[in-house]
């Protein structure tokens, strides 16, 4: 499939540079829609696919999964999904993973906007070495850390508890938060900051209430990301908050629901259960989509 | 605007930098520091062996390999992925039919963008359930398409020749929805009249995309292929659920080799630590590279 | 003691300790200390009634692999133990990351008392036990059962129940679940088509012509898992050759991946890929896909454990009656008969050596291997424990009937390999690996032999990995 896509695209890129000195705009556009329309219609089902797949296979039965995993489900057994909601609890940490996913993205949001305006805003000694710091996070694999963390959580008392998650889901999402905001605040016009310092207003107001809402679009992007790699973050609670599975968070009841499939062969309530988690996710963007959009935008005007 | 700096720079800087240095630095450093012990991960014991990991390193041709293979996927993923990334954007916001009359982007261009972002909401561990089933030799939908046009139809992820660029391909695929809608984003930003008089001109779309988009998105794509860069150094999720690094280590990468050395087949959690710190290097020697260059263009830009 | 023991003695008292085991010791492996030894241990009175000596209050942790077995047995062995010991209050919980679970709380030095390290997420026994992380169950073994009246928890276990779980001689690791490697087909299409399971080999071969005559691949396997047909190669050889076969492989013995009976074997197996006996694309397949692949009737054979049915239930169709047999035999020069079959204890139960209630882990176990115990867990997941009769009136499905007469007919001609619980990596990736060049038809029989040599090789002469030596 990808030979086939890869030879489509350098298709449509030939057919457009071959024409290149024909004047004939019109019959150029026609021709080249014809291949690149065809192909992002191609890549919209490639990537519809597997939701489509994931929510049909949630109706399916197990036997039906595995001897013909391409056809029809049989007929809409909700139960699959009303086990991986009351069995596997799917519905509990749900809402767990909401408390923690809120302190977290909150925390996320309010340190990396701070810490980001200082590098972008501010000369001081120092800054590099801090900038590259805190964007060297983004490159270390977390699960080499996990066992000094472990300690560092527990001798902080919060081995266990939300706040434990909360701030360690912060304190890993700072390397890109700090990263992306930075760059963002940059390209925020000085002017209207100089003006506002002349005007009387001070550092911090100026943050609150100048830079921030300027910002606004950029915060909003960086805080859906944050909130994708939160909702989804597994190596961390697995470690973290061990135990007491009524306080676990939705990925790792989805894992465990993911291993027991591997022994139990329960696949529809894997698929059900991955429907659930995944339908928020897929909410938050479809409704946010615009600001998304806006967000990465914003950034690049000047 | 110098006066009064201080007092924000500390509020501002001190609490993340805090965060920051207690849950991610620290277990970080005292992973450099377990890279060279011979810590067998499981007692409270651990020998000083100084370097000897690093060397045994220079030697392990099982590490060689997964670099060779991490390699070719920093070369060759985000290549392909920018690439389509643009081709799609320049679709969605300018492909449209009208011709001379103005640019628009293709009927759908939201609903296509929507869907093109879907594999982005979507955990890995689906992401590699699906294509198992894509590429499964007998029942699955390639070979399905491929038997349907009479043409050969190969085993995929049993064959080493192919096995690797299987899950490449999947991880291009998985990211391309992202920078559909970073660089849709940054096109609309664009003026739309730069590209009614290129259009008008007569321009053929190739030479626009290369002339014109390119240049004025050098930055973002800049951005991408950092992202893409680490992302490329990783992989580990994907390959370990597709193919475990098989057949015969033809799809082994540096992350399922850490993560096998300290969890998987064996325990050696100083060796583990000691391949981490290389893959560290590596990255952040790709980042930096690139930041580097980034900047340089912007000041001449200036 | 050991080298390691000096080593870490002078780095302690010398210079060594100050840069190296500073930041180790200091922050991520602080409260870990060996010394402390037993000091917060229960330890209870040794009487004949109590020979353990569990102290009958001290609280009992259990952590549960939560995998194709499930934690509702578990949960009824705990009852059983609670019932002996009221005031004990036990802690119970089912995972399925043993290792980044339990992890932390080994270093830390709080390990729970009883783990059922198992699963794909299992800690590497190698590493364990080299870092003398579990503790001795000789104790166990000489208890008097709990309800077989008269003798020691050893003489109820079937044989080599111990001998899997030892390393270097020390009884580490109990091995609750009995299981049988073979070749599975089902009885109904053999009826059905009249194909007769063969004994010899070159009767397989006839065989295999047959089924693929009749439009059936003759075999199918996990080819992203293709050590599951290092099973029967291997079974091959050391009925050809005899045990020793296996104690060179399990012992690293140079070139025993090369021995006279591994060629005869490799030769052998080969036949199936040459004449491509083998459900084509086979290579790409998962376990779970080639084994739905074979539920449905598109090969005849697969090599798997005896776990197979119970993997397959959801997907088996009714009357399938999937049956175990040993692999056939190279020829009249064989030194173990046909009947003789790869039997071995698994699903690993320990107890951490710095278990706070090791007598009480100890003594969970015996309530394990009670009879009582292991006939509740044999009805709850249709699997075979190690303790001898314990299927004795219960009514089994029928495909592990057909693993508890294979066994039966085996007898005292069963064998075994424990070079996978040695050397983890050895089978998983590197046998593994070898496994898939050659059953794809990309190695040949002596390249393969090679590439299984070289891996045992680099085993042996990497000075990390601990090495285990057992007698024949």
């Amino acid at each position: 499939m990808t030979t086939l896509d890869r030879h489509t695209t350098a298709e449509a890129e030939k057919s457009g540079a071959a024409r290149g000195q024909d004047r004939r705009l019109r019959r150029e556009l026609g021709v080249a829609n014809l291949f690149s329309h065809g192909f992002l219609l191609l890549w919209a089902a490639l990537t519809a696919l597997p939701l489509l797949w994931m929510f049909l296979s949630s109706f399916k039965s197990d036997g039906e999964i595995l001897s013909d995993p391409w056809g029809l489900p049989g007929a809409l057994r909700f139960e699959n999904w009303s086990r991986a909601w009351t069995e596997a609890h799917i519905g509990r940490y749900f809402l767990n993973s909401g408390i923690v996913v809120a302190g977290s993205l909150t925390l996320t949001m309010l340190l990396g906007a701070t810490a980001a305006y200082v590098f972008a805003r501010y000369e001081f000694r120092g800054r590099q070495v801090a900038y590259y710091l805190f964007v060297g996070g983004m490159m270390f694999p977390v699960f080499l850390a996990l066992v000094p963390l472990f300690f560092v959580v527990r001798n902080a008392g919060l081995f266990g508890t939300w706040t434990g998650l909360i701030l360690v889901y912060a304190a890993y999402s700072l390397p890109f938060t700090v990263f992306f905001l930075t760059a963002f605040f940059r390209t925020l016009p000085t002017s209207i900051a100089e003006a506002a310092l002349i005007d009387g207003c001070g550092h911090f107001g100026l943050f609150f209430r100048v830079m921030l809402p300027m910002a606004r679009p950029g915060l909003i992007s960086v805080a859906i990301f944050n909130f994708l790699s939160h909702w989804n973050q597994f190596i961390l609670p697995q470690v973290l908050m061990q135990g007491d599975d009524s306080k676990w968070v939705l990925a790792q009841g989805l894992t465990a629901l993911a291993v027991s499939q591997g022994y139990q062969g329960d696949f529809s309530g894997l698929f059900a259960g991955l429907t659930i988690a995944t339908l928020p996710v897929l909410a938050v963007y479809v409704a946010f989509q615009r600001q998304i959009q806006t967000g990465l935008t914003a950034g690049q005007l000047k | 605007m110098r006066h009064g700096k201080y007092p924000l720079i500390i509020v501002f800087l001190v609490p993340p930098l805090l965060l920051y240095g207690v849950f991610v630095l620290s277990p970080y450093l005292q992973a450099f520091q377990i890279s060279t012990t011979n810590w067998l991960g499981y007692s409270a014991h651990a020998d000083s062996v100084g370097m000897a990991n690093f060397r045994t390193l220079l030697h392990d041709g099982q590490v060689w390999n997964a670099i060779k293979n991490n390699a070719i996927m920093l070369a060759v993923v985000p290549v392909l992925t920018i690439v389509l990334g643009l081709f799609f954007a320049t679709m969605l916001n300018m492909g449209g039919r009208k011709g001379r009359a103005g640019v628009t982007g293709v009927r759908g261009t939201s609903v296509y963008r929507m869907v093109y972002f879907f594999p982005q909401v979507l955990s890995v561990v689906i992401i590699a359930l699906l294509w198992k089933e894509v590429y499964h030799p007998n029942n699955g939908l390639l070979n399905g398409a491929l038997r349907a046009l009479g043409l050969p139809a190969p085993t995929w992820l049993g064959d080493p020749r192919t096995a690797f660029w299987c899950v490449l391909a999947v991880m291009v695929w998985s990211n391309v929805g992202f920078y559909v809608v970073l660089f849709g984003a940054a096109m609309s930003a664009v003026p739309r009249d730069i590209y009614e008089a290129v259009m008008l001109d007569g321009a053929s779309r190739w030479t626009t995309l290369r002339r014109i988009t390119v240049p004025l998105l050098w930055d973002t794509v800049q951005v991408a292929w950092i992202y893409l860069a680490i992302a490329a150094l990783d992989g580990f999720i994907l390959v370990q659920q597709m193919t475990n690094g098989g057949p015969n280590f033809s799809s082994d990468v540096i992350g399922l080799r850490m993560y096998e050395t300290a969890f998987g087949s064996e325990s050696k959690f100083g060796y583990a630590s000691a391949i981490g710190v290389v893959m560290l290097f590596l990255t952040l020697s790709v980042a930096v590279l690139a930041l580097r260059t980034a900047r340089r263009d912007r000041i001449e830009y200036s | 003691m050991n080298r390691r023991e000096i080593l870490r003695r002078t780095a302690a008292a010398g210079l060594l300790a100050t840069p190296a085991a500073g930041l180790l010791a200091g922050c991520a492996t602080s409260g870990g200390d060996d010394d402390k030894g037993d000091s917060g241990a229960y330890k209870g009175t040794k009487s004949e009634q109590n020979p353990l000596g569990v102290k009958e209050d001290a609280p009992l942790e259990v952590v549960i692999f939560n995998g194709g077995f499930g934690e509702q047995y578990a949960k009824a062995h705990e009852a059983m133990y609670k019932e002996k010991y009221p005031k004990a209050e036990i802690k119970h919980s089912a995972t399925q990351e043993i290792n980044k679970t339990l992890q932390p709380r080994f270093v830390d030095g709080t390990p729970p008392d009883v783990v059922n390290n198992s699963g794909a997420g299992q800690i590497d026994f190698n590493g364990l036990v080299s870092q003398n992380a579990i503790a001795d169950l000789g104790d166990l073994l000489a208890a008097p059962s709990l309800d077989i009246p008269g003798k020691s928890v050893k003489d109820t276990l079937l044989p080599g129940a111990v001998e899997v779980g030892s390393y270097d001689g020390k009884f580490l690791v109990l091995n609750y679940t009995y299981t049988a490697y073979g070749i599975w087909y089902s009885t109904k299409t053999f009826t059905e088509r009249n194909w007769q399971y063969a004994k010899t080999w070159d009767e397989h071969i006839a065989l295999c012509k047959q089924i693929k005559a009749a439009g059936v691949a003759p075999w199918t396997y996990a080819g992203k898992h293709p050590r599951y047909m290092s099973w029967p190669l291997i079974a091959t050889a050391i009925k050809f050759g005899g045990p020793s076969v296996a104690v060179a492989i399990d012992n690293l013995e140079p070139n025993a991946w090369k021995s006279d009976a591994m060629k005869a074997a490799a030769d052998a197996w080969y036949q199936i890929v040459k004449d491509k006996y083998i459900l084509d694309g086979s290579p790409g397949l998962d376990h779970i896909q080639s084994q739905t692949a074979w539920c449905q009737g598109k090969a005849a054979f697969i090599s798997c454990g005896s776990w197979l049915e119970s993997e397959q239930a959801k997907v088996t169709p009714a009357g399938f009656n999937m049956a175990i047999a040993p692999t056939p035999s190279l020829g009249s020069g064989d030194k173990l008969p046909f009947e003789a079959i790869r039997g071995t204890a698994g699903e690993p139960f320990m107890v951490p050596a710095k278990a706070k209630n090791v007598a009480g882990g100890l003594e969970y176990f015996r309530t394990m291997l009670s009879k009582k115990g292991a006939q509740d867990f044999t009805k709850k997941v249709s699997s075979l424990t190690v303790v001898a009769g314990a299927t004795d009136g219960i009514e089994l499905p029928f495909g592990l009937t057909t693993v508890v007469k294979a066994l039966e007919a085996s007898g005292s001609n069963g064998f075994n390999w424990v070079y996978n619980n040695y050397y983890r990596k050895l089978e998983r990736e590197l046998v593994d690996a070898a496994c898939g060049e050659f059953f794809s038809g990309r190695s040949t029989p002596a390249e393969f032999l090679d590439q299984c040599q070289k891996g045992a090789d680099t085993i042996a002469q990497d000075s990390s990995i601990k090495k285990y030596k057992r007698a024949a």
